[in-house]
């Protein structure tokens, strides 16, 4: 395990310090001057002078740098320019929406996923099986954002039978709560699910041509033994690793899901972050999308590697 | 010209050879798929190039009335202005088209480039899958909103962000077709003949990359047009008032009760791109398939 872990940490590492050097990069980029925005329109070149000095902004960008990284990981995300609010705060306020949406999202996904990949695998011919695979592959190919406006089309317009905009707390009335999670959940989680089945679906359809199934169907164990604890067991290592990179995607698409539906998650204050040029909001928001979508891919590998021991004892 | 003298004569010589190879790749759209496929976005690509010539009123012709249901003179009825929702939608088509037209067949060069740069050194083939890895592990639409915080929303972030993003992909494609293809016995023997390395990826490692590779193109194109939409809806992609499949969704979902084509229109068109370069890329691969069974 630990030479597994050792194999795989230099690239984890890699992709952490690239986050954080574009994230960091993110204001400077962005253009605009921080000092000018602090002193104001009608500032002195003086003034600004002595901002950017009692920022460090005259420093060196490596020194900068390692200084950014330092308050980061202490817990000092920093603060808006433009609204003179700790991030943290604003962070904080936003939090609670994007988490509840990412949570239903991924319950979904994991079970309709599983459930989807499992049904097709042992539907192998005829008439369901193509019917599956057409509907798995129309999923597929629908990003959450047009899933999400075709739901709202045909249950919030035709049907009226969902809310369609805004959003209740779960925790506050949990039935209203989840008539306005529901489609957007549904939106975030659908095509990841497909992404799921057609893996679960095809490493399947892969272990069933293995030699130990045969050996077992030769020894006369039940079908259903054959599918549960020989075919299934060996396919769902598949299923662990492809949800761990299917909730970076989930926390992503949150983005436009919650510009959608009108929710006013993290997303949404990316979104208006960016418009308002409020960098050193979207920095730490890009910051904390990349490193949970890294960690829980590499969490999701170690959990890979716990349950096959093929892969943490390979090379 | 000692290389040429040098060099076996093929049997078949070098025209019949591009041509067999073109051939097949046409043979693709004489199938039904690549048919309607093909058929399908060639009407989209007519009407969006004529649109100034089919629509000479342009996107800002006004009617008289708001939000008029879908009728024979307006299909997809009118928005908050009066204004055609349809002739919005087909002036829209131009957005999306020259993003991917442009941007993908760049990604894919730039990425066969890099996928075959392990031919000219180990350790720059290496880098590049490093990269690959890099932009992979960034969920989507973060590494557009990097981009358009960089340089500002517009046509040319979008382009970048679909060029980006699509690179992985064909990289990949093209490295794993350099290293099976290095060893066969074909590249060798060209090899031992004292072929030019350059020769050798040009004429015989190159055009075995393509089949996977013009696939791939077809469902990067469906991706970007998607990716357009997706940041174009959150005011990230092109800027209102220009009329962008994402940009119509952007206001349409606000008047969703008083005009649902608002918003149906442009995810119609969405769904009959993605719709004619899926069936391309099916009938590309059904003929690649093929080619290699004969």
């Amino acid at each position: 395990m630990l030479h597994f872990l050792a194999k795989r940490l230099p690239s984890v590492a890699l992709m952490l310090v690239v986050t954080a050097v574009i994230a960091f990069l993110l204001p400077r980029l962005g253009g605009g001057d921080p000092a000018q925005v602090v002193a104001g329109s009608d500032a002195t070149a003086e003034q600004v002078q002595a901002i950017r000095e009692q920022m460090g902004l005259d420093r060196p960008l490596p020194v900068q740098f390692a200084e950014w990284v330092g308050q980061v990981a202490t817990g000092d995300l920093g603060t808006s320019l433009i609204s003179n609010r700790p991030v943290a705060q604003l962070i904080g306020a936003r939090l609670g929406s994007t988490l509840e949406l990412a949570v239903t999202a991924t319950a979904l996904m994991i079970v309709m996923g599983l459930g989807l990949g499992i049904l097709a695998g042992i539907t192998r011919k005829g008439a369901p099986r193509a019917l599956l695979d057409g509907a798995i592959s129309v999923l597929l190919a629908t990003p959450p954002h047009v899933t999400g406006l075709i739901l709202i089309l045909i249950f919030g317009i035709t049907w009226r039978l969902m809310p369609i905009t805004g959003e209740v707390s779960v925790f506050d009335d949990p039935v209203r709560g989840f008539s306005y999670l529901i489609m957007p959940a549904f939106a975030l989680a659908l095509p990841q699910a497909a992404m799921i089945a057609r893996l679960v679906d095809a490493r399947m359809a892969q272990v069933r041509q293995e030699e130990f199934v045969d050996l077992a169907v030769a020894k006369g164990v039940p079908p259903r033994r054959i599918l549960l604890s020989h075919v299934l067991r060996n396919s769902l290592g598949t299923a662990v690793i492809a949800t761990g990179i299917r909730i970076g995607e989930i926390l992503a698409g949150a983005v436009v899901i919650e510009a959608i539906f009108a929710r006013q998650g993290l997303g949404m204050l990316a979104v208006t972050s960016i418009s308002s040029r409020d960098y050193e909001v979207v920095q730490i928001i890009v910051l904390f999308a990349v490193v949970i979508a890294v960690l829980v891919h590499f969490a999701s590998e170690i959990l890979l590697a716990a349950l096959d021991p093929r892969i943490r004892l390979d090379g | 010209m000692s290389a040429n003298d040098t060099h076996p004569h093929h049997p078949a010589g070098r025209r019949p050879r591009i041509s067999a190879g073109t051939a097949r790749y046409l043979g693709a759209f004489r199938t039904p798929r690549g048919m309607i496929g093909g058929g399908l976005l060639l009407v989209m690509l007519l009407a969006a190039l004529l649109a100034p010539v089919i629509f000479p009123g342009g996107v800002d012709m006004q009617t008289r009335e708001n939000f008029q249901p879908p009728s024979l003179i307006h299909p997809f009825g009118t928005d908050e202005y009066g204004r055609d929702i349809f002739v919005r939608c087909i002036y829209a088509l131009r957005i999306s088209l020259s993003l991917v037209l442009v941007a993908v067949p760049l990604a894919m060069a730039l990425g066969i480039l890099m996928g075959l740069s392990g031919a000219v050194s180990r350790r720059l083939g290496e880098v590049c899958q490093r990269i690959f890895d890099i932009i992979l592990g960034f969920p989507s639409l973060v590494l557009g909103i990097c981009i358009v915080v960089a340089i500002g929303a517009g046509w040319l972030a979008l382009a970048i962000t679909i060029l980006v993003f699509s690179l992985p992909q064909f990289g990949r494609l093209a490295r794993g077709a350099l290293l099976t293809e290095q060893t066969r016995e074909y590249v060798l023997a060209a090899q031992v003949l004292g072929v030019p390395k350059r020769k050798v990826m040009t004429r015989h490692i190159l055009p075995n990359t393509l089949d996977p590779l013009l696939v791939q193109a077809s469902l990067s194109m469906i991706a970007g047009i998607f990716a357009e939409a997706a940041l174009s809806i959150v005011g990230l992609g092109i800027q209102p008032p220009t009329p962008s499949l994402g940009t119509l969704l952007n206001v349409g979902i606000r008047y969703v009760y008083a005009q649902p084509m608002y918003t149906a229109g442009p995810i119609i068109m969405l769904l009959l791109l993605a719709l004619a370069f899926n069936l391309i890329a099916d009938a590309l691969n059904a003929a690649v398939l093929n080619a290699k069974r004969t």
